[in-house]
């Protein structure tokens, strides 16, 4: 019966503050058109796996399943820069290989760390002519007039960017500013 | 009437300090406040309240490390004080409570204090900091907030919509 929306939506989580703000923003996602969730959680993030499972619950009686796949970090804090590209080809496969194997058709984030290593991936379809996955960029609501670093190096690469002040289409103007989103 | 102040998951020594001040306890007192809840997460060794029913202004004092269940207490609450992390001040804002939004100068980062001072310009919020806690909740200007509006993230269902069929 859902066989022709049967579509995958890739959901980037952080720490705290940024998946507090996506469980909201997913409200007003349509759970029956999106029948499986990947949720990709950065390796230390305990608190978002309660999140996650709360955002899940509200969902009606046929919304399909959820997948949570945790991804190392491409650097951490005061790691020797020797060794970083190292973690980065670490982190780098490891998203290659979740996104090979769950296939998403959308990927959804706003701005944690981990997410510009998973759009900068799931970009390499549609480079390849293969899958063109659509990337959604939504700049946290903490963002007043700067944005953040994750929100600076993917405008020029998301297919949406969304701002939740105005203040940010003067330097942005590709941006989208929706209020009361949150 | 209680108040409510949050930290949020992780700590904010210089509020938590703040909150436990005769001066701050004394200007609850002046507004009619009976009751104080504190949520001090990582900061919990510093909350020294004094003991006497004079110095406390005749506040029942309770705190806490940490609660599975902020937004009850939010709700629960007349007068929020929180951090200004944005889950917080969210919570704050749909609750229907007022809040003071306490700035941390400490952090280096001055973007934190960039949605706090916005959303104060356009008066939903009171924003201090923890050295003005005390003369925050004195001067009342939180019982003239105005009422945050409802959220409706449906535009970003839409937008993923758009984008994928």
């Amino acid at each position: 019966m859902h066989a022709a929306t049967d579509k995958t939506l890739c959901v980037v989580l952080g720490s705290g503050g940024h998946t507090a703000e996506m469980a909201r923003l997913l409200q007003g996602v349509e759970f029956d058109r999106y029948t499986r969730r990947l949720y990709i959680v950065g390796e230390d993030d305990a608190l978002s796996l309660d999140q996650i499972a709360a955002v899940e619950v509200r969902s009606s009686v046929y919304s399909g399943e959820y997948f949570v796949e945790r991804v190392p970090r491409s650097r951490e804090v005061g790691q020797s820069w020797a060794s970083t590209p190292l973690s980065v080809a670490r982190c780098l496969a490891r998203t290659a290989r979740v996104l090979l194997y769950h296939r998403p058709d959308v990927v959804l984030c706003n701005g944690p760390g981990n997410c510009v290593v998973v759009c900068v991936v799931a970009l390499v379809p549609r480079i390849l002519g293969l899958k063109r996955i659509p990337i959604i960029y939504v700049e946290t609501f903490a963002r007043v007039r700067t944005l953040s670093l994750s929100g600076k190096l993917l405008y020029p690469l998301a297919d949406r960017f969304i701002v939740q002040w105005p203040q940010l289409l003067d330097r942005y103007p590709r941006a989208e500013y929706i209020p009361n989103l949150v | 009437m209680s108040v409510y102040v949050t930290v949020g998951s992780t700590g904010f020594d210089a509020l938590v300090r703040a909150a436990c001040t005769r001066e701050f306890l004394q200007a609850l007192a002046g507004q009619g406040f009976r009751r104080l809840v504190v949520q001090c997460g990582h900061s919990i060794g510093l909350f020294k309240p004094p003991t006497t029913r004079s110095e406390t202004f005749g506040i029942a004092i309770e705190s806490f490390d940490y609660t599975s269940r902020p937004q009850r207490l939010v709700e629960q609450a007349d007068l929020v004080v929180c951090h200004a992390g944005t889950g917080s001040i969210l919570e704050a804002l749909h609750s229907g409570t007022p809040a003071i939004v306490v700035v941390n100068r400490a952090l280096m980062d001055d973007h934190q204090s960039e949605i706090a001072r916005e959303l104060a310009k356009d008066g939903f919020v009171v924003v201090a900091e923890p050295a003005t806690l005390a003369s925050a909740v004195s001067e009342c200007a939180y019982a003239a907030l105005r009422p945050y509006p409802a959220a409706d993230p449906r535009p970003i269902g839409e937008i993923i919509d758009e984008e994928t069929f």
